[in-house]
């Protein structure tokens, strides 16, 4: 993991530069990307989360996540520091919709998929055959069978849940600290772009060239680790 | 880290079974051409050996496929996977590699066996020997794209590990060619191996054949695997972590140098330039040999596979 403010700046303006002059401007992106006017992303401000859970919960009740499973978990580090100054290090494991998704490239039936419109990466569950390779090739290991459906599974951004009633993700309304901030890196005025900009955040793994959309505002490791 | 279960394990031995075969298949295939071509001719019907490749090459193939399906959590949608495809997803393109590898199969061991096939039809079904003498005339094209479909298929079993970024010690470019290198030789151990328990001449020339074809083979197979572990070592982080990970001390060590090393490459290695330097080829010398390299590639497949999915990066 690495500082990815200065990278984030550069898309940032290239973004909002792209967005402003894309009418007139012949410029490097296809015309798919200069027309896509929704990407959504999601920022989980880890100096904020206090590893309540209430995200956890939320999302298996509005998906109806079978017990045993889960689209997204918490992990918890620590604790640090003496007695009465202890803390904790929480990191959220979910999907990160990736623009280049490992897990898409490799399902053989097209059952894992980008969301053209949206940027969501998602899974067509009728069309899953269970050859489990998405779970292999996913770097963040966020990928389940449902024993439900007996087909893969992962956070969808409450593609067909809250998203469709106009609502928030179940885990962003849920949080009670609002350290979860969703929206569209497209629109230049959402809150997610403002909070993308007033912070340095960094992104897991990006060398593997996912370029994944879960941007984490860090907090004090706690630890150092080499 | 237990051997068979630890968290970051996806796919388990079914997978490697099922690669196993798949090479198997396309290895018996694969040198039951070359024997034909190289040492029969006309009479390649008539050898033990090469009847051996072509049961076992369907066989192999057929059951490999069984094996995938059963372990789908959905197996009964399989057919999924054959009307929908991913260009991007190397199992679909495998898939694809597959099902054109067996329309040539059938069609060489069909061409193969005309004779047979023509002198028990000719009196009971008259037509069927019109058909083949027609898809012998073709013999030349098939041959050669059974060849290139069988060199893909091989080559698929190891790409089909190493199209993801997860795992750096899958995800390497050797793996392909050594997967297809152990390949062919499981195909030449199960070609003799079958051979001889056909009543195939130990000492005929279809064995001296094999065997002077599987002695640069297996000294290739090691170069491969040197090449494999050097290279992950030298790219250090997490891929040298991985090769240290695999063939260090513990159960998989000891399949890698003892099991693999040992017993897959140097006593077959060892075995074949006996029986080429001597002359001295028994039942006993080539079946155990033939038994040694298959389990040899049978754990192989089953190292790379899970040691392969313990070292994320
Ligand atoms: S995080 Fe995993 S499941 Fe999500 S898009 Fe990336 S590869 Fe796919
Ligand atoms: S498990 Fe389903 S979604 Fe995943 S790669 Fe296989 S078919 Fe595609
Ligand atoms: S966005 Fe929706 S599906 Fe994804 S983790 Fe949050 S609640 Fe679950």
């Amino acid at each position: 993991m690495e500082n990815s403010r200065r990278d984030f700046l550069r898309r940032t303006c290239a973004l909002v530069a792209g967005v402003s002059v894309s009418p007139f401007a012949v410029n490097g992106t296809t015309d798919a990307e200069t027309e896509q006017a929704i990407k959504y992303a999601i920022v989980h401000d880890e100096t904020k989360c206090i590893g309540c859970n209430a995200c956890v919960e939320a999302c298996r009740e509005t998906n109806h996540v079978p017990e045993g499973v889960t689209r997204l978990s918490i992990e918890r580090k620590g604790s640090y520091g003496e007695y009465p100054n202890q803390y904790y290090h929480f990191t959220r494991h979910s999907c990160e919709h990736c623009e280049d998704a490992p897990c898409v490239n490799v399902c053989p039936t097209g059952a894992a998929y980008i969301d053209k419109k949206t940027g969501i990466v998602s899974v067509h569950a009728d069309k899953c055959v269970g050859c489990q390779y998405c779970l292999l090739a996913c770097p963040y290991e966020i990928r389940f069978i449902n024993p439900v459906t007996k087909a893969a599974d992962k956070c969808d951004f409450c593609k067909e849940t809250n998203l469709k009633q106009g609502k928030q993700p179940a885990c962003v309304e849920a949080c009670p600290t609002n350290a979860l901030v969703f929206g569209n890196l497209k629109d230049p005025d959402s809150l997610i772009v403002a909070t993308l900009k007033a912070n340095s955040t960094q992104r897991n793994k990006q060398d593997l060239g996912t370029r994944p959309k879960l941007f984490r505002i860090t907090a004090k490791p706690g630890e150092i680790t080499l | 880290m237990s051997a068979f279960h630890f968290d970051s394990l996806v796919w388990h031995w079914p997978i490697a079974i099922y690669l196993f075969l798949a090479g198997v298949s396309a290895g018996a295939m694969f040198f039951a051409v070359l024997l034909k071509h190289a040492c029969l001719k006309d009479q390649a019907y008539r050898s033990g050996f090469v009847q051996a490749a072509c049961i076992v090459a369907p066989i192999a193939v057929l059951a490999g496929l069984g094996i995938l399906v059963l372990d789908l959590t959905k197996p009964f949608e399989f057919w999924k996977i054959l009307v929908f495809y991913n260009p991007t997803s190397v199992m679909s393109l495998g898939v694809v590699v597959l099902m054109i590898y067996q329309v040539f199969m059938y069609a060489w061991i069909a061409i193969t066996f005309r004779k047979p096939i023509e002198d028990w039809c000719r009196p009971r079904f008259a037509f069927i020997t019109k058909l083949s003498e027609k898809l012998a005339t073709y013999e030349a094209s098939v041959t050669g794209l059974l060849i290139i479909f069988s060199v893909a298929l091989g080559a698929y079993t190891g790409f089909l590990l190493s199209a993801q970024p997860r795992f750096p010690m899958l995800n390497n470019p050797v793996l392909p060619l050594l997967f297809l290198a152990s390949g062919l030789s499981s195909g030449a151990a199960s070609a003799l191996l079958g051979g001889v328990l056909l009543k195939g001449n130990p000492t005929g020339k279809e064995v001296q054949f094999i065997h002077k074809v599987e002695i640069p083979l297996i000294l290739g197979e090691i170069f491969l695997v040197f090449t494999f572990f050097a290279g992950l070592i030298l790219s250090g982080g997490q891929s040298k972590m991985a090769a240290f990970t695999a063939i260090g001390e513990g159960f998989w060590g000891w399949v890698f140098w003892f099991g693999i090393m040992g017993l897959g490459l140097s006593a077959p290695l060892a075995m074949n330039l006996f029986m080429t330097a001597t002359s001295k080829r028994k039942f006993s010398y080539v079946a155990g040999t033939a038994c040694l390299s298959l389990l040899g590639v049978i754990l192989l497949r089953n190292f790379i596979l899970y040691t392969g999915q313990m070292t994320v990066s």
